[in-house]
């Protein structure tokens, strides 16, 4: 089916009023999510594009849900802040798809989610109706906060067409460094370690690696202060394991974007409790593999998704497949909830969106 | 006699928690918000979650409504209870279940209150973020209900940001569980538990909760700032935030609530129209740093006087003055009302000229504390109710306020909420259409609206207030008008 280009939040309304089942796209960067939409009107959002208000002085920034990642993190850089929250994929996701699908980068760890940072939104429902959800203030307990509920919704209770977000001052100068472990058990000993320490890290990822285990961490701050923060760091870390800058030798956007070297048939977003990563970590050993946000997270590559929902199920977790030909794109434990159940009788009873 | 509803309470609660005596209920008549007062039909204590399961399924078979309450410190009347309904007191469900240091989260009961966390939480240098004013008494069940805040909000954010998981008994008596120990929370699906939080008990009872702990910071640098001008404390706070320095709480006093302060913890603050606080935290080397660039900001933006404090004793001192800034304003006046509405950081002045009109157009005094940062104001509005006719210029006073917001493009409540206090000034915020469909949800979650009912949605629609006849625990023989 050919998609339809949406321009208008009205227009929006009408297309779900004229459709029975419609579904999504953005920028179609998750090509695993689009498998629902077999047969359902396609309503591309990627013509919802611009940044619409942008108060830095106010930490806040409205933009269509169609708008490039890259051209809101530009317009932010500008100013000197950044989201947050770090969107996955920024190279080709809309804001929108980020948001609907809750897709958070390594730079997560220092501040929070997607969750963490938006405020408001405008929405369209399955019904067609078009109303507001949350605010425009960095602050605001007023209704019921169903922008929050809208991360990770898939797209499948409301459509987004404009989103509200809090934003923070970025950091001027980032140093990476990598630190060897021998196996599994030191490093999580050395993620332990740094949990409960004074350091305050911009990023925290693992993975295996030849002969061990990589553990990559980052810090952010201003030209004087990073230098004595990295040596500090590096002082007290090199008892088990010596860091290694590797700010200069690896191109740190690559370095820090946990899809880089994950190749596979199907790329799934795990969410993990840290306490099940040595039980989880063998029953993924031989898939390509990296642990994000201090191992609150996994992203994975495989070739045998039905293998790995039943390794989800088992440990009862929950994996979200972006990339690939899959069947479904949620796999492991089921998502079914009564309290998500009674949203989507009031959204969208007829169940339209898919 | 046919009691029912009462017979099926006593075969949960021995009569020592099942309190239905006038004397009894008393100290459960009203919450942080006095001006409301109002009397249960009676209270139960449970001890643990499937008590509470077991209350909320019967009142949901008798149509019975319910408030669940922790310690009563909404300021917007969240916790009033409903007129002849019954109040679940949460307060015996105060066990921290677990710490777990590995994974940075807490597991409690929703009885549990605030502060007990992050001195649980202490000993692995761990500690729990959100710190209402009211930390020392006020419970994690009412701050889920409320999404409460604090000073600290503007960088780590209120309850909701801290919360990963939850398992909740629904209005109905349906008992579900969502979220994770993992930080992404619900992390895949729709974010349920930003739904939850702030929801005011409409939706249901939280039973257990996974919160997130945050390392406690290496360093705080905080600096007191005087100005001889309220207008140059809140320019003081653009020029702060435009620096790219981001503060853990920007607070500001006017001279009204300075000298509440003084008069209530004599924390020795200077003689000024308006102080300033700003918080610094973080490693010590950046912390050091940003506090350098931070002090020659607050000297060129024309402070009189500026403090530092040293020490934490002399940290704590700082904040004693304004954390106790509400309570101090009671040396003020008998009665007062507080309001929390936000606008936009950089409309703050003209939010307070406004206000200043306000306080001589109804012939009211207002004493302003608010937290800056996130434009979060805090007018406390000083009445005698003794006095006939002050409460209701107080609420018309209030109520402008509120209006200013919205006009000014904010929002009626930062982190109080709407409650019984501020239903009325939903449709200044949202449309008719978005507050049906807010309805539409509390229905679709408590089709009989039993939870909290009569709070959040405008007035004409509470079920409780157009109770005629005998009321539900007469009905069911728990009370009578003897």
């Amino acid at each position: 089916m050919t998609p339809t280009a949406i321009t208008t939040s009205a227009e929006l309304s009408d297309f779900l009023r004229q459709n029975e089942r419609v579904h999504v796209l953005g920028n179609g960067s998750k090509t695993a999510l689009h498998r629902t939409a077999n047969g359902a009107a396609l309503a591309d959002l990627s013509t919802l594009c611009g940044v619409l208000e942008y108060e830095p002085s106010e930490y806040t920034i409205t933009i269509g849900a169609g708008t490039p990642v890259s051209h809101v993190s530009a317009a932010l850089a500008e100013k000197g802040q950044y989201l947050p929250f770090d969107p996955l994929l920024a190279d080709r996701a809309t804001i929108g798809g980020t948001v609907a699908a809750n897709l958070s980068g390594s730079r997560r760890f220092r501040y929070g989610g997607i969750r963490d940072f938006i405020l408001g939104a405008r929405v369209v429902d399955g019904l067609g109706r078009a109303f507001r959800v949350g605010g425009k203030v960095v602050k605001n307990a007023a209704g019921f906060d169903l922008s929050k509920f809208l991360v990770g919704s898939l797209g499948r209770y409301a459509i987004m067409t404009e989103l509200t977000f809090k934003v923070f001052p970025d950091a001027p100068r980032f140093r990476s460094l990598r630190l060897d472990y021998p196996t599994l058990p030191d490093l999580l000993a050395a993620i332990s370690f740094i949990k409960q320490s004074v350091f305050e890290l911009d990023a925290l990822d693992f993975t295996p690696a030849a002969g061990g285990w990589s553990l990559m961490a980052r810090l952010a701050g201003s030209s004087a202060t990073l230098p004595p923060r990295v040596e500090r760091f590096t002082q007290t870390m090199q008892r088990e394991s010596a860091p290694t800058d590797i700010s200069e030798q690896e191109d740190t956007a690559t370095l820090w974007d946990p899809l880089h070297r994950l190749t596979g048939d199907a790329i799934v977003k795990v969410v993990l409790p840290p306490r099940q990563i040595p039980e989880f970590d063998t029953k993924v050993a031989d898939l390509r593999r990296r642990y994000s946000i201090g191992g609150n997270l996994a992203w994975l590559a495989t070739d045998d998704v039905t293998g790995l929902d039943t390794s989800l199920r088992r440990l009862g977790l929950r994996g979200l497949c972006l990339l690939g030909a899959v069947e479904s794109a949620l796999i492991g434990a089921p998502l079914e909830n009564e309290l998500a159940a009674r949203v989507k009788s009031v959204l969208d009873p007829q169940g339209k969106l898919v | 006699m046919n009691h029912p509803f009462l017979q099926v309470l006593e075969t949960i609660y021995p009569a020592e928690r099942l309190l239905t005596r006038d004397v009894e209920l008393l100290p459960y008549e009203s919450d942080g918000l006095t001006a409301f007062q109002s009397k249960p039909g009676a209270v139960v204590l449970p001890v643990d979650e499937e008590e509470i399961i077991a209350t909320v399924r019967l009142c949901h078979q008798h149509e019975m409504p319910f408030l669940a309450r922790g310690s009563g410190t909404s300021l917007s009347g969240g916790s009033l209870p409903i007129p002849d309904g019954l109040v679940i007191a949460l307060n015996r469900l105060n066990r921290i279940k677990r710490i777990d240091p590995q994974q940075r989260i807490a597991v409690v009961e929703p009885g549990v209150i605030n502060l007990h966390i992050t001195e649980a939480a202490q000993p692995y240098n761990l500690y729990y973020a959100p710190d209402p004013s009211s930390q020392s008494i006020c419970t994690i069940g009412g701050n889920i209900a409320f999404n409460s805040g604090g000073a600290h909000c503007l960088k780590y954010g209120m309850t909701s940001n801290h919360v990963l998981g939850m398992k909740v008994v629904l209005a109905d008596g349906t008992v579900t569980q969502f979220g994770s120990e993992s930080i992404e929370g619900v992390g895949i699906g729709p974010d349920l538990i930003g739904l939850f939080v702030g929801s005011e008990g409409l939706f249901g009872i939280a039973l257990e909760i996974t919160l997130r702990l945050m390392p406690q910071p290496e360093l705080y640098r905080t600096v007191l700032a005087a100005y001889d001008d309220l207008g140059a404390a809140g320019d003081a706070v653009s020029l702060v935030v435009a620096s790219g320095l981001l503060p853990g709480a920007i607070e500001i006093m006017d001279r009204l609530a300075i000298k509440a302060a003084e008069a209530s913890v004599k924390a020795g603050y200077p003689d000024a129209e308006a102080l300033l606080i700003v918080e610094l935290e973080g490693e010590a080397p950046q912390v050091e740093a940003e506090f350098a660039q931070l002090q020659g900001i607050i000297e060129a933006s024309g402070a009189f006087e500026m403090r530092v404090a040293r020490s934490e004793e002399e940290r704590a001192r700082i904040w004693k003055g304004r954390k106790g800034a509400f309570s101090a304003v009671g040396r003020l006046s008998p009665d007062f009302i507080v309001q929390d509405g936000v606008v936009p950081r950089g409309r703050l002045g003209e939010a307070l000229m406004a206000i200043d009109k306000l306080k001589t157009k109804y012939r009211l005094d207002v004493a302003n504390v608010f937290h800056a940062g996130d434009g979060n104001l805090h007018p406390l509005i000083l009445y005698d109710g003794r006095e006939a006719g002050a409460l209701e210029r107080a609420e018309a006073l209030a109520g402008e306020i509120l209006a200013l917001c919205v006009s000014l493009g904010g929002s009626i409540t930062g982190e109080h909420g709407i409650g019984m206090e501020k239903r009325d000034y939903m449709p200044t915020m949202f449309s008719e259409e978005e507050i049906d469909i807010m309805q539409a949800l509390r229905r679709a979650i408590d089709p009989m609206e039993i939870a909290n009912r009569g709070k959040m949605f405008p007035g004409g629609d509470a079920p409780a207030l157009k109770q005629h006849g005998l009321h539900p625990l007469e009905r069911q023989g728990v009370i009578s008008r003897e």
